[in-house]
């Protein structure tokens, strides 16, 4: 049984190939073209694995440019693929926290693993990747700098949500002397607290797994466990849980 | 359009267009409305085309919010940008507007209309059990028809105003065994084809002449070929017209069927009947309007009574509930037609938008996830 | 303060949540009154009720209801509190006015609501409010789309009676509303148990007329040259008198009122000479919400009226005292309530005489018209404000903001912007 999981989003491109019990994964900057960026995933996975094209399957494409991408046999939300992905890692998880480069999703899962419920954030950017990469360069560093460079302790209440307020919020608390890590503490409280009345309005139930490219950084999910009141967990290679959701989706329609 | 015997409708816009504009030359009177609680019974009964005015597109909206705030809902800023803008033609023609305070926005806004044109505004009660309330409508009605009598030089006699709502009822019933042909699997119609029939009402100069379209329309489509099974999802939630119509599309797109609206455009004022054992045509008609269960009423409950049949009868698998931005009453209930639907163990998605198409890739992924709900 | 942990616990308090709330209050009370200049002594009594706020005034409250009275919640100045006193019952103000209620609001509200109906929800259903603890009965009412929907939500809580309110400004409508009014009083008296008689209403009549008076007087002072009281602390007067006993609320009031008009027998203002003259309009400021004052009076301008539910609209207008019965009585309430001039009524173009009118009276130099976000009628009406303003030739400037810090260096901006527009 084998079958390959693309995840094309905004900014990285992710895929998982899985044959019998071996999983292969790889990723990729999208760049300008999604439907290349998934072909060059493809032949990648079958590079790293040794399968042959044929041998696969089937392919199940997720993410931003699941639409764009042209030989998918199945295009399947990143909503779906996530929940299938965290839930094969964790099946005791029952709420998804999902920061993506455009988007924040709150999932609900059943106790076998099924979407009952989730929500997203409107057309705004403000609790997503995108807000903490525009932050990230008004403060000169990388977005991926931002988890470690932060100090709760010396938190600075960065009130603006909105990404064009917030950065000339930042710029204000920078030239009054203020500490890079106390404003980067701030950012992740406002991320945090944006995902969080998101969740609440759903109903938040233990336990709480955080993925997306977010997930990578740990002040946010220490904003997330501050302001949902209970702890949070990192889903290990969390960039890849679509990818892999799409992956274990397409061995299934395979066997189908 | 896919169904052939939808085609007449789809262009009924235009060939209505034409058609009072000739009426309009020869003397008769237009009267334009916005709302389904407008009862355009009274407006027959005068002798003059009551028509539904444009506010279901977003190219008048920018001048629009020079007056009107940004964050209003479009269907607000649409109707008031094509009556300043002149774009209307329905607008154009009309002698008087009716406008009723079935929401902040709208109750406002005609304030601001009154500049433009002759505006009569009806006062709508905030619920729709007290006796309190029903008197105020009842005398709103009347005072309608005083107005309409004055401005329109004429007389509405209960024998006309008999007639017209025989003649309007006879228009509902119509298309409500249209719409309840979709309960068949696969259904009918699709979303959109609903939408385009029910639309054609608003704007028609001759209502005989309709009923008889409608008519051929339900005996020519038993021939129609079914279609695939796919999920079978209802609308709910603000007015959608033709312009508005993106959820619609989307969701059809996707694949699923759109089975039934329950919005203004839908099943909300198809069902209504009046009493005729009544001996005063103004309070058959009282009582039947005040029965919309509009959000605007507080509180509602026959919305969610009638969701839940309709849910039964259309044998819906999801349920779709749209607000317009910044449609607060829509927007707050949704908070129990979740809860109703999510009871029932159906998949609930409550969509906020507006006329732009900027969301629309937002709104693919949460259409397909809830679709994707349905799968199992 | 004094403790009243073991009331808030025996109100069922989420006393930790609390704490935050408790924690939070003094500190921006401090920086927003505190370090005013030249504060007048009659104001201490109005700072030890801050510093008391959620004690004080609800231990009374218990006690009322020990001794067998009942407690009404109220959201609205629309609702006649004349009634409730009437039958022994406590009409208290319940609006939340602080971003702190605002996310448990949200889990049942949606976001695009305004701030100071999910503060309101928000703050029952968290459980760190203690009037929304105490509140026997909450009387809601149907002045805008926002209100009248929370409200079914908050009635699957709580025991509520909705108010009718008339959206027009008719013969009919003051007649419709004049009905309401005998409906709530039915409501009153099946939940207190008493009756309410010509005496008892005639007496309730005269009580909160005390209280508009008294409130009428202290306004009255503003309109010195030189301005004896900051915008600020008068906002915090009228604030408070929706919570307070009405008797007391007079007394206080009148005597602050005696020392204002001490200071300007002497010209004694709290700002410089030459200090623009604000009116600020538009939509209520519940308690704690002293944003945009902060803002205009630490830009160097002086609030010297607010045309709003927390201000003159709460005061202005008494009720005819001389109605010899009960339905004349009613009448005349309904008479009184219905010259309010909410944004809620179409046509509302009182309200923009009214403005105009307060304008020439406080001789203000611009408006600030405002409404908290997502009020679809006030921001629609801004226009009409605005239009007649231009007319006049009166500066206006509209602001839509909310509870949070978010916009508060951009409001700043925008004011001192247009203060500067104001001095050339």
């Amino acid at each position: 049984m084998t079958g390959i999981g693309i995840d094309i989003g905004s900014i990285a491109t992710k895929g998982v190939l899985i044959k019998d019990q071996s999983y292969y994964r790889v990723i990729l900057p999208t760049g300008w073209n999604p439907r290349a960026a998934g072909h060059e995933a493809i032949a990648k996975l079958l590079a790293l694995s040794g399968v042959e094209r044929h041998g696969v399957e089937s392919v199940v494409v997720t993410g931003y440019g699941r639409v764009a991408f042209d030989s998918a046999d199945r295009i399947v939300t990143e909503i779906k693929c996530h929940a299938r992905g965290v839930s094969h890692l964790y099946p005791e998880v029952r709420t998804i926290i999902d920061i993506g480069g455009q988007d924040s999703k709150v999932i609900q899962l059943g106790s076998s693993g099924q979407v009952v419920d989730f929500a997203m954030n409107d057309k705004c950017a403000a609790g997503t990747g995108r807000f903490l990469q525009v932050m990230a360069t008004a403060l000169g560093l990388e977005v991926s700098e931002l988890g470690n460079v932060e100090d709760p302790n010396k938190l600075l209440a960065v009130s603006s949500m909105c990404t064009v307020f917030a950065e000339s919020e930042i710029v204000g608390l920078l030239a009054r002397g203020n500490p890079k890590e106390g404003i980067i503490a701030g950012l992740h409280q406002s991320v945090g607290k944006r995902v969080a009345a998101m969740a609440r309005r759903m109903g938040v139930k233990p336990q709480v797994a955080f993925t997306g490219g977010v997930a990578l950084n740990r002040g946010v999910k220490r904003a997330l466990e501050e302001e949902l009141e209970c702890s949070v967990m990192v889903v290990e290679s969390c960039q890849y849980t679509g990818a892999l959701g799409a992956a274990l989706l397409a061995c299934q329609s395979g066997k189908q | 359009m896919s169904n052939q015997y939808i085609a007449p409708f789809s262009n009924a816009r235009d060939i209505n267009l034409m058609q009072i504009k000739a009426a309009k030359a020869s003397g008769r009177k237009v009267v334009g409305i916005y709302c389904a609680y407008c009862p355009q019974e009274l407006i027959l009964a005068a002798g003059a085309i009551p028509v539904s005015l444009c506010g279901t597109r977003e190219e008048p909206i920018p001048a629009a919010e020079v007056l009107l705030p940004r964050n209003l809902c479009p269907l607000i800023k649409s109707s008031f940008g094509f009556a300043v803008t002149d774009t209307c033609p329905f607008f154009h023609f009309s002698d008087l507007v009716i406008g009723e305070t079935t929401c902040d926005g709208k109750r406002k806004m005609f304030e601001l209309m009154h500049e433009l044109k002759p505006v009569h505004v009806m006062q709508l009660p905030h619920n729709n059990v007290s006796p309190a309330a029903f008197d105020l409508w009842a005398d709103e009605l009347r005072r309608l028809r005083l107005r309409l009598e004055e401005e329109l030089n004429t007389r509405i006699t209960d024998e006309s105003l008999w007639q017209a709502m025989e003649l309007v009822g006879q228009e509902r019933k119509f298309i409500k065994a249209m719409f309840d042909l979709n309960q068949a699997d696969p259904p009918l119609f699709t979303g959109l084809e609903l939408l385009t029939v029910s639309w054609s009402r608003n704007f028609s100069s001759d209502k005989g002449g309709l009923i008889g379209q409608l008519q051929q329309l339900l005996e020519n489509v038993r021939e129609k070929p079914t279609g695939t099974p796919a999920p079978r999802v209802l609308l709910t939630g603000c007015p959608v017209g033709l312009g508005s119509e993106k959820v619609i599309t989307v969701t059809e797109d996707l694949g699923a069927h759109i089975v039934a609206m329950e919005n203004c455009s839908g099943y909300k004022t198809v069902d209504l009947q009046y009493d005729n054992t009544i001996d005063d045509p103004i309070i058959a008609l009282a009582q039947m309007y005040l029965g919309i269960p509009c959000s605007c009423m507080s509180p509602n409950p026959q919305r969610l009574e009638l969701i839940e049949r309709m849910i039964a009868d259309f044998k819906v698998d999801a349920v779709i509930d749209l607000t317009w931005q910044a449609c607060h009453t829509y927007n707050i209930e949704s908070y129990h037609v979740g809860k109703l639907v999510k009871e029932k163990g159906l998949p609930y998605l409550h969509l906020e938008s507006d006329y732009s198409n900027s969301d629309k890739e937002n709104i693919k992924v949460r259409v397909q996830a809830m679709l994707e709900m349905i799968e199992k | 303060m004094a403790d009243y942990r073991e009331m808030w616990s025996n109100l069922d308090m989420d006393l930790e949540k609390h704490d935050v709330l408790c924690q939070v209050l003094p500190e921006v009370f401090g920086e927003v009154y505190l370090s005013q200049q030249k504060r007048p002594r009659g104001m201490d009594f109005y700072d030890f009720v801050v510093s008391e706020i959620h004690g004080v005034r609800p231990a009374e409250l218990i006690e009322h209801q020990k001794s067998g009275g009942k407690v009404f919640g109220t959201f609205c100045v629309y609702v006649p509190d004349e009634i409730v006193f009437a039958a022994g019952g406590i009409a208290t103000g319940l609006c939340g006015g602080s971003q702190f209620w605002v996310a448990a609001g949200e889990k049942v509200l949606p976001p695009n609501t305004c701030p100071l109906i999910k503060a309101s929800v928000g703050a029952r259903l968290d459980k760190t409010c203690p009037f929304f603890r105490i509140a026997d009965m909450f009387v809601g009412e149907t002045t805008c789309d926002g209100k009248k929907k929370a409200w079914e939500i908050l009635a699957s809580e709580v025991p509520m009676h909705v108010i009718d309110i008339p959206q027009m400004k008719r013969a009919q409508d003051v007649n419709a509303f004049e009905r309401e009014i005998h409906s709530f009083i039915k409501v009153v008296e099946d939940f207190t148990g008493s009756k309410i008689s010509a005496d008892s209403l005639g007496e309730s009549i005269k009580l909160i007329n005390n209280k508009r008076k008294a409130l009428q007087r202290l306004y009255e002072a503003r309109k010195a040259a030189a301005v004896p009281i900051s915008g600020k602390d008068a906002l915090l007067v009228t604030q408070i008198a929706f919570y307070d006993d009405p008797s007391r609320c007079a007394q206080m009031a009148n005597q602050l009122s005696e020392e204002l008009e001490e200071r300007i027998s002497r010209k004694e203002g709290v700002f410089p000479e030459d200090t623009l003259r604000i009116m600020i309009s538009g939509t209520p400021m519940a308690i704690p919400n002293w944003k945009l004052h902060h803002i205009v009076e630490t830009s160097g301008a002086a609030v010297v009226v607010e045309e709003s539910c927390t201000g003159t609209r709460y005061f202005e207008n008494l009720v005819d005292e001389t109605a010899p019965t009960l339905e004349r009585q009613v009448r005349a309430l309904a008479e009184r309530y219905m010259k309010t001039n909410c944004a809620c009524f179409t046509p509302n173009s009182a309200r923009i005489d009214d403005i105009l009118r307060l304008a020439e009276e406080y001789k203000v130099d611009g408006i600030i018209d405002t409404n908290l976000q997502f009020c679809n009628l006030y921001s629609t009406e801004s226009h009409l404000v605005k239009q007649a303003l231009a007319e006049k030739n009166i500066p206006v400037l509209h602001l839509e903001t909310d509870y949070s810090e978010q916009d508060f260096e951009q409001l700043r901006t925008r004011v001192q912007a247009f203060l500067e527009m104001l001095r050339e």
